[in-house]
């Protein structure tokens, strides 16, 4: 073992200003096994897609083999043997197997597709990992877990000695993931080296001889051996200081049950969920992505036709399953992906703001603009959205300033049950703030509110109870006393569960 | 901290913006084919171009089919839709009216005339525009398929139905009431019915558009249908209104097609669609969804008629009408998308 096979040297990477990663210096040694950890948005696939050639770092810079590399494509990288299993599976999903696996150098004879020798080259790649797939199946009909074996094989086909895996499990079954970890380990044995990035705990301590944490874009520390303890992970993880933006709620004795929800199913999202949330509470849902936490808020706003379950909102009973109603009796979404549910971009702030209260600002289908004008007026002063005017498009703020803009629609409403999916993805620092003691203004105003965060120091610091998921089901409940994010992290991602794992 | 101040044009300036960019097209036009028009002109003679007769039957009668029809197909574009069956539809339409009416007495009174020779032509094309609308919410596909599929099917039953290929049949007439008294009714020696009938309809799309909550929630669909559902907007419900009122629209077209000419044929509006869609586009329609208006849909014809007119008027060979026409649609709307790109810099 070579120590620095693959050396990081203070690399730096912002999207759109946001900084991804800042000043990341990292050794990795030959043939080893090397995670990297963080939260949501700490920068840890992006490190890995540096090193892929698919993100060029701002600055700083990478070596391999004692070579200093700067790739400028994946193209380049694969010259220098790094190949990368993505999270989202790239494939062009009506062609065969055969013809993805041998996309981009297709074997030719007399200028046509040579398919014996393109299928036998694809059999030998699946073969190489021990899988067994008909080549001629298109992508299509295959799982996610095949999809993902057919990746392998086509990243070992350009015969790297770099193997990076994004979060490899996140859409696997149990048995799927313990087929891959198998064959990561197999993959380790023949010297390939490896980088693992997930934040599942138990598959890292497993499958790496080493752990990086990373937290807020920077370099956290590193765990090797015996010191890759879930409690060591944790302080690593979570040691911030930058929690003290998050106002503490405020808001005090919770009122009477506004939303009670009992036995909630949906077939392969969730199952079984019971719970209540009251006037004036803010109840937090914890889970790693696909838990089912934004499946919940789907089926309780209405969009869900699967769903079902006993919903009722001060006593009245909710049909489940369509917005309309859902709408009626009070329930709000300020959705999770804002540009696509949130808001109609190319419309103006006012128009977007009056969208779910037109009847109320029209008289026979007549549109009242002035009262319109005067709805976003005010929404703009109690918000405090900056924008060019109340008419300018919503395309034109800052990440921000758009979800005020949603929060705002639904505010005009005045329901009186309102779901946060994500509330400050994507938005800066200071927004954020704005955004949670807007989330708490309106909790002490009486709103019964969900929030969903995969951010805990959100989670831990604005909600008066946690519920935590883990794969469709609830697995613990924390009161405000019991909340942190050591607490929720180990709940989330099933180190130490509490009811005992299926 | 996020400071900086959005400096992209609000969407409605943007709007107008485009609007008057299209006048000024238009106004171009007009002096350049009003010049002409006097030199041209042979001594003692009016401009050829400028004068009441090029000016009403030479361009706002013929253009009033399609104003009318693409104000329609706006709506349906904004909501990021499309509807080829509208040719067919005027077809369909003219036919039906033809029928009922050639069955009245030629000298029939106005007050029996006039309801039926209205509303029949009406009646077909908000059916059709609602089978359309149903067949696009109902079974969710894709409009260009499904209205691809009712064009070849409305234009078929235009040939099957009727006994003969031109309505009205041998011998007989429709009504004048109709035809005469109400289509071509003279005012000041003009006869300006359709362009009265076509500028009603504009003010209409204009109304229903800028002042309805209707409009808003087609603009709302077409920018960003998810949104538009998670307002508790009824997206279906939306849609097939959309398609309706595109039907009708083309009823209405037919119905005025069929009073100026006094009969309607198995091939009445055959190919108005691209025609009717290019003037929609040329109009400043998005076919993304979200954009257009019914002041554009209308100078977007104007523009297409005048350039029609501006070959008779400068004694082009006809050969190259449509050369030009298609040279026109790709040049409006390449300076419509450097305009919006020059803005958003």
């Amino acid at each position: 073992m070579s120590e620095g096979f693959i050396q990081f040297r203070s690399v730096s990477k912002s999207f759109g200003g946001v900084a991804a990663l800042s000043g990341v210096t990292l050794s990795i040694a030959q043939g080893e096994c090397h995670g990297l950890m963080g939260e949501n948005g700490a920068g840890k696939s992006t490190l890995g897609k540096v090193l892929a050639g698919i993100h060029r770092p701002d600055e700083g810079g990478l070596s391999i083999d004692g070579k200093p590399q700067m790739f400028s494509s994946p193209r380049d990288a694969l010259a220098a043997g790094v190949a990368m299993v993505h999270q989202e599976l790239a494939f062009c999903p009506d062609l065969s197997v055969a013809e993805n696996l041998c996309l981009g150098r297709i074997p030719r004879k007399w200028g046509m597709v040579d398919r014996a020798s393109m299928e036998s080259r694809a059999k030998k790649l699946l073969a190489a990992i021990g899988v067994d797939l008909d080549v001629h199946a298109t992508m299509r009909e295959l799982s996610t877990a095949q999809e993902q074996l057919v990746q392998i094989a086509a990243a070992l086909g350009t015969e790297p000695r770099i193997l990076i895996f994004d979060e490899p499990t996140s859409s696997l079954s149990q048995p799927e993931a313990e087929r891959l970890f198998e064959l990561v380990e197999s993959l380790k044995a023949r010297g390939l080296t490896i980088i693992y990035v997930s934040h599942r705990m138990p598959e890292l301590f497993r499958l790496c001889d080493r752990i990086s944490v990373l937290r807020d874009g920077r370099y956290a520390g590193e765990l090797a051996g015996g010191e890759m303890t879930e409690s060591a992970v944790v302080r690593l993880m979570i040691g911030r200081d930058l929690d003290h933006y998050i106002p503490e709620h405020l808001s005090s004795a919770a009122g009477e049950p506004v939303l009670t929800v009992r036995h909630l199913s949906s077939p392969g999202r969730f199952e079984d969920m019971s719970f209540e949330v009251r006037a004036g509470e803010i109840v937090g849902f914890a889970g790693l992505v696909g838990a089912g936490r934004s499946e919940i808020a789907r089926a309780l706003f209405g969009l869900d036709p699967r769903a079902t379950g006993e919903v009722t909102i001060k006593g009245e009973r909710l049909k489940v399953g369509s917005i309309q109603e859902s709408l009626k009796a009070g329930i709000s979404l300020v959705p999770e992906d804002r540009k696509r549910q949130g808001c109609v971009l190319g419309m103006a702030c006012s128009e977007n703001i009056s969208m779910a209260v037109l009847p109320d600002l029209s008289r026979r289908g007549l549109l009242d603009r002035s009262s319109e004008r005067s709805l976003a007026g005010k929404s703009f002063a109690d918000l405090s959205i900056k924008a060019a005017s109340i008419e300018a498009p919503v395309q034109s703020l800052s990440g921000g300033n758009q979800q005020k803009v949603v929060l705002a629609k639904w505010l005009a409403r005045k329901g009186r049950v309102l779901i946060v999916d994500e509330p400050t993805r994507g938005v800066d620092v200071g927004a954020k703030a704005a955004i949670h003691a807007l989330v708490d203004r309106l909790a002490c105003e009486g709103f019964a509110i969900l929030l969903i965060s995969s951010e805990l120091p959100e989670l831990v610091h604005l909600s008066s109870r946690v519920i935590v998921m883990r794969e469709g089901r609830q697995v613990g409940e924390l009161s405000r006393e019991a909340v942190t994010q050591e607490s929720v992290l180990r709940l989330m991602s099933g180190v130490e569960s509490s009811p005992a794992r299926p | 901290m996020n400071a900086t101040a959005p400096v992209s044009p609000s969407s409605k300036r943007r709007l107008r913006m485009q609007e008057f960019g299209l006048a000024g097209v238009v106004l171009l036009l007009a002096i350049i084919l009003g010049t002409y028009g006097w030199h041209d002109a042979a001594p003692g003679r009016p401009n050829t171009f400028l004068n009441p007769d090029n000016l009403i039957d030479g361009i706002a009668t013929p253009m009033s089919y399609y104003a009318i029809m693409a104000i329609g197909l706006t709506l349906v574009i904004i909501t990021g839709g499309i509807d080829i069956s509208v040719g067919a539809v005027m077809a369909l339409s003219a036919l039906g009216g033809a029928a009922v009416l050639q069955t009245l007495p030629e000298h029939a009174p106005a007050i029996q005339v006039l309801p039926i020779a209205i509303l029949v032509p009406l009646l077909i094309g908000t059916l059709c525009g609602a089978v359309n609308g149903g067949l696009i919410v109902g079974l969710r596909l894709h409009p260009f398929i499904v209205t691809l599929g009712t064009m070849s099917i409305f234009r078929g039953l235009a040939n099957v139905l009727p006994a003969e290929k031109t309505l009205p049949s041998a011998g007989r007439q429709l009504p004048k009431a109709f035809t005469l008294d109400f289509m071509r009714i003279e005012i000041g020696g003009l006869q300006p019915m359709p362009l009265i009938i076509m500028l009603i309809f504009v003010a209409f799309g204009w109304f229903y558009l800028r002042m309805l909550v209707a409009g808003r929630e087609t603009y709302a669909i077409g920018g960003n249908e998810e949104a538009a559902r998670f307002s508790g907007m009824r997206v279906g419900w939306i849609k097939l209104r959309t398609y309706t009122l595109a039907g009708l629209a083309a009823g209405l077209a037919g119905m005025v097609s069929l009073g100026r000419f006094g009969t309607a044929s198995t091939s009445t509006g055959s190919g108005y669609e691209l025609t009717v869609i290019a003037s929609a586009v040329v109009g400043g329609a998005s076919l993304l969804g979200g954009r257009g208006t019914a002041i554009g849909a209308l100078l977007g014809t104007l523009v297409i008629a005048l350039i029609e007119n501006g070959i008779v008027i400068l004694r082009l060979a006809q050969e190259y009408r449509l050369v030009i026409i298609g040279l026109a649609i790709i040049i409006a709307v390449s300076l419509d998308r450097l305009g919006s790109m020059l803005r958003n810099r």
